[in-house]
């Protein structure tokens, strides 16, 4: 490791250390402009200007020394940047004398000819770091006369979420390398020369890229500003409170930052293991939904047909008075609904309410999704190792991506991917039904007929068996029925599964090789790959089998990770939201009702919280065993009770609706895809009446319990985090994940994340300190927390569905970022985001049927007919359209069902 | 001993005797009022430019000096058709509770466009502590002629075109 002295004082760092790097080590603060620790240095700013010197060799290649041994320095004449030079061994490096001193106020004042200074009117202003460094390093005072200053055009809109501000820019080009480099969506560039050098949108719709917030944070001036928060509060102003991001399964950390009770703006908080210093625009900029004015402020009560005001008292004392009544008349005439969106202390009061008091496992959280169990149980015997990082995947890595969209689903776990895969060079394989975003990152890239991901998985594992690349040893320790296995597996050649799937036989040999040669290997499963499941039981076989024979489980970096669809879909499982499993995600001996099954009538009580079964717009409904299957519409109980931020359609036909608070009023945990337990707080004041989720079932129980002989103090809480306490002494996977556990290894204040202030040096966090709050923590799959755990290999025939029948088209079901969503849908900034109904279509096809890209096109099916227009191109193999759901008239597409196009 | 003290008597009545001969130094409030110093804090006034703009530009700075904690300010954004300042930004509500005010006029040396000003006005009392919140409408000055008010439509700002008027210390003289 190189040696290197920085105003003498010595490190040892790595090779290919840059000078400013190894300075922060020992505690040298360095000024940058353009460069970023996440980002390729250009050296374009010159603000890191510092004298490097080099020991000198004589002719022999010795290094000289002087009188007292001392090695002879030899200074280079000019000043170099910092954030370019490699440090090399025996380095020194002043940054302290007079002529760095004198080279910084230069460049400052240089900077400050072409900057307007309106450092009043600038939301850069208080966390700026050219302001910072202005007054760290500047003048003070400008040689050249303030009409000499170069004006250039303010206000520019660069896109609907971001403002230009052209004189302020100091073309570091930050930006553009932000989008370039980690976004991967190139569309800033310059144009222009000199002090004119400008900022520009290359594409159409400007700035379409779904980070680009983060050029808001990494913008070094007050260039790049949100729209959204645009000139509404000075930066000092605003309270910030750590928070966990409620609208994707990546759970990016975040913080709110509050004033006058609203929330003004929301940015990253670090977390390297989840986020990084990035979040992704959905994220950033749709949050008016806490603050809605159709929020719900105060109980209703159903009277003479109408849903009319109440108090708390009666309206949950009638909720109490009414369950009570149907349960002791049968307690499985009562069931729960609950979204995965709720929190876990909810989830977990929600369950307790029902398996304790109520005595009922009618619990579901996959509203609109179909009876079968989507994964509860891989994840929890074979979820990824505690410390995988999906943005740090090495080259010794495979990750196989099945059936899943990152890019809208899962927004920045694509970016962290895309990160993995091109810095540090991890291998990825891409398989879908269609080409997805990711697929570009992939080393190589599958599409699969939909329907034939069992075979595309049995096709692997037969290609590995074949090539004697399965883990003998792991298999003789730990895997049972192996030869079993085999035998059932004969008649799959690899050539049959590749006929099944649709995909090449090579292709599927050369996967195998590569998932079964890699040192860790990782599988990422989403949404599509999930419907497969649930009608063709070979999926997760085929997964299990996959991890085991390759001994690719329980450790960091090895395992199956389940995109999700929601924040807290992974905390719903952990607490038994299914029917058939229980607390922990045990099965439970009587199985309850499913959530389609509540919703048709089978119950005399329905409690929903969270969600809104009466609009199920979830894709999965649809097809089950090839066959269409139409969700029939929502029948109501006798009693229902819906407890929400707004009046959705369920709670229009409840007989009691309660207020709840959403995720900025209240604290709590979410547990993100990768099974991370991360810890949130309460930003703002509850609005109106609204009470959190938890302490409205809390009070219900309380209710119920009294006169019976349960335990009232169980039921007594005075805080959410009463309940994090409690689930971490109580529920196993939850063991030790206490509120103290979840806050570690966090130092806070500290400086916020991404806001152009890579020096390190603290952003000032107005009024006041904040509390404690963690990088989360992971639960550990069976794999991994028994290192003696058994697995058994289960054999299941691969069912290939999707027939292609002339002239019909299987409809493949997308999601989009931003879409037609209860939140999304009350953020205004945003709407001009969410794209037009479309549908996507093959050109061979495409041609079939005689339109060109952009034509309106009719899609029927099921007895619904829909006009959008069609994107032609070669995002889907011929036989399949893709739609993204829940657009403008696209509720509750049926994926897999059998549509016909036609022109219009 | 009848009078131990009477030395001490006889000097202080001779103070007040002085003292009936001088003028009197009482003002008969409110009919006379006493001069001010020209830089006398009483009342904030939210001053104008010459072509009737506000010079307040909603930056929050004074409200950033305030030791007292006394101003509010909720800035905007504003377009050529609606203007108010010039620049980008104006204040949508400007507040200072006087009864938290201290007078100490930090707000005054910290405005970047000499907008806020304690002038003379010293008569602040109020009937109810809600009053005592004086809000932007009482705070500004009214515009040098009708038709200079705001907010009123102004595609170009002309001189103006700078948030901060280019002036040594910011404030014009
Ligand atoms: S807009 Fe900001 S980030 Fe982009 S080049 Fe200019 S100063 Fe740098
Ligand atoms: S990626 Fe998901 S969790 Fe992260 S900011 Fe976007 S919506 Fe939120
Ligand atoms: S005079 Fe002093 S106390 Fe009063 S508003 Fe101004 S800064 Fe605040
Ligand atoms: S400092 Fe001056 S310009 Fe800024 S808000 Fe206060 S009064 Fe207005
Ligand atoms: S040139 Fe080194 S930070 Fe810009």
């Amino acid at each position: 490791m190189p040696q290197v002295t920085i105003d003498n004082k010595s490190v040892d760092v790595p090779h290919g250390t840059l000078i400013v790097e190894a300075a922060k080590q020992v505690g040298i603060e360095i000024p940058v402009f353009c460069y970023h620790p996440k980002l390729q240095p250009v050296g374009m700013c010159r603000m890191c200007l510092v004298e490097v010197g080099t020991p000198k060799r004589g002719k022999d290649g010795q290094i000289e020394r002087d009188a007292n041994g001392a090695p002879v320095i030899a200074w280079m004449p000019k000043l170099q940047t910092a954030c370019t030079t490699v440090v090399s061994d025996g380095m020194m490096v002043r940054t302290d004398t007079a002529q760095v001193a004198d080279a910084r106020r230069a460049i400052i004042e240089f900077l400050l000819t072409s900057h307007p200074l309106d450092c009043p009117i600038c939301d850069k202003g208080g966390e700026c770091p050219l302001q910072n460094l202005t007054m760290a390093y500047g003048p003070g005072q400008s040689r050249f006369p303030v009409e000499s200053k170069f004006h250039n055009e303010k206000r520019v809109p660069l896109g609907d979420l971001i403002m230009l501000d052209r004189e302020r820019c100091i073309q570091c080009a930050r930006c553009v390398r932000f989008q370039t480099e980690i976004a991967d969506d190139p569309v800033l560039g310059f144009a222009a020369r000199g002090r004119g050098l400008e900022i520009v949108t290359l594409s159409d719709p400007p700035f379409d890229s779904k980070f680009s917030g983060n050029t808001i944070d990494t913008c070094p001036v007050g260039a790049l500003t949100s729209r959204d928060f645009r000139l509404s509060a000075r930066v000092w102003e605003v309270r910030d409170y750590p928070s966990v991001c409620a609208h994707c399964s990546v759970g990016c950390n975040l913080w709110i930052g509050e004033r006058d009770r609203t929330i003004k703006r929301i940015v990253p908080r670090e977390n390297e293991a989840v986020n990084e210093i990035w979040l992704c625009d959905k994220g950033r900029f749709v949050h008016h939904f806490a603050t809605s004015s159709e929020r719900l402020t105060q109980p209703l009560i159903r009277r003479n047909g109408d849903l009319q005001p109440a108090t708390w008292n009666q309206a949950l004392d009638l909720v109490a008075t009414r369950l009570k009544e149907i349960q002791q008349h049968d307690p499985n005439a009562v069931g729960g609904l609950a979204g995965d969106r709720a929190s876990n202390e909810d989830l977990y009061l929600f369950q307790k309410l029902f398996r304790r008091v109520i005595g009922s496992n009618n619990l579901d959280h996959r509203v609109g999704w179909s009876a079968a169990n989507v994964g509860a149980d891989l994840i929890r015997l074979y979820g990824a190792g505690i410390g995988t990082n999906l943005g740090a995947l090495a080259h010794d890595t495979t990750a196989l991506v099945l059936g899943a969209d990152p890019e809208e689903e899962q927004p920045v776990i694509r970016l962290r991917l895309a990160r993995s895969a091109r810095v540090f060079g991890a291998t990825l394989i891409v398989a879908n039904g269609r080409l997805t975003k990711l697929a570009k990152y992939a080393k190589q890239s599958v599409v699969y007929r939909y329907g034939g991901e069992s075979a595309f998985l049995l096709g692997m594992v037969r290609a590995i068996i074949d090539e004697n690349l399965e883990n003998i040893e792991f298999i003789r320790a730990r895997v049972a029925n192996f030869d079993a296995f085999k035998t059932a597996l004969a008649p799959y050649t690899v050539e049959r599964c590749a006929e099944l799937s649709g995909v090449n036989a090579d292709a599927l040999r050369n996967a195998a090789r590569a998932f079964a040669k890699s040192p860790d290997a990782l599988i990422l499963y989403g949404r599509e790959a999930m419907f497969a499941q649930q009608n063709d039981p070979a999926v997760a076989s085929g997964i299990a089998t996959l991890l085991l024979i390759t001994g690719h489980v329980g450790r960091a970096n090895n395992g199956l990770v389940a995109l999700y669809p929601h924040n807290n879909s992974t905390g719903a499982f952990d607490f038994g939201f299914l029917p058939d499993h229980g607390l922990g995600r045990a099965q439970v001996e009587s199985k309850g009702l499913s959530a389609r099954e509540m919703t048709c009538g089978k119950v005399r009580a329905l409690y929903v919280m969270a969600c809104d079964p009466a609009l199920t717009s979830d894709s999965l409904v649809g097809t089950q065993q090839g066959e269409s299957v139409r969700q029939d519409g929502f029948v109501k109980p006798e009693f229902l009770v819906v407890q929400d931020l707004f009046l959705t359609e369920t709670a229009k036909l409840a007989d009691v609706v309660l207020p709840a608070q959403s995720f900025a009023e209240r604290e709590g945990t979410f547990t993100n895809t990768e099974r991370r337990v991360q810890l949130f707080r309460a930003a703002l004041k509850p609005v109106g009446e609204a009470k959190p989720d938890w302490w409205i079932v809390a009070e219900i129980g309380k209710r119920l319990v009294s006169g019976s002989n349960l335990k009232l103090e169980t039921w007594d809480y005075a805080h959410a985090l009463e309940i994090t306490e409690e689930i971490a002494a109580s529920v196993p996977l939850y063991k030790g994940m206490t509120c103290a556990a979840l806050a570690e290894n966090v130092k806070l204040p500290r400086p916020r994340s991404g806001q152009g202030n890579p020096s390190g040096e603290p952003a000032q966090i107005a009024m006041g300190e904040l509390e404690n709050i963690s990088s989360g923590k992971m639960w550990a799959s069976v794999a991994e927390s028994d290192a003696s755990a058994k697995f058994e290999l289960v054999w299941k025939e691969p069912s290939s569905q999707y027939s292609v029948v002339s002239n019909q088209y299987v409809l493949a079901v997308a999601r989009s970022l931003y879409d037609g969503g209860t939140l999304a849908s009350r953020t205004k900034i945003v709407q001009p985001r969410v794209p037009a109904p479309y549908v996507e279509i093959n050109s061979q096809d495409a041609e079939e049927i005689g339109i060109a890209n952009g034509a309106r096109v009719r899609v029927s099916f099921d007895a619904r007919v829909i006009q959008v227009s069609a994107r032609v191109n070669g995002h889907v193999p011929p036989g399949v359209v893709l739609m993204a759901n829940n657009l403008d008239g696209t509720a509750a597409l049926p994926m897999g069902a059998r549509v016909k196009i036609e022109k219009v | 001993m009848a009078f131990p003290d009477i030395g001490a008597l006889i000097k202080g009545m001779s103070v007040t005797l002085r003292e009936m001969f001088n003028p009197p130094v009482t003002y008969q409030y409110p009919e006379v009022r006493r001069p001010l110093y020209p830089r006398f804090r009483g009342r904030h006034e939210l001053k104008r430019h010459a072509n009737g703009l506000e010079k307040c530009i909603g930056c929050s700075l004074c409200a950033a000096a305030c030791p007292a904690d006394a101003i509010y300010v909720e800035p905007a954004e504003q377009t050529d058709a609606a203007r108010y300042s010039p620049g980008e930004r104006y204040a949508r509500r400007y507040e200072i509770n006087h009864i938290r005010c201290i007078f100490c006029g930090f707000c005054e040396e910290a405005c970047p466009t000499g907008a806020i000003v304690l002038e003379h006005d010293y008569e602040l009392s109020y009937y109810n502590r809600r009053d005592a919140i004086i809000t932007k409408e009482r705070l500004l000055v009214p515009p040098p002629a009708p038709d200079l008010s705001t907010p009123r439509a102004m595609p170009d700002p002309g001189g103006l075109y700078s948030a901060i008027p280019p002036v040594k210390g910011g404030v014009e003289q």
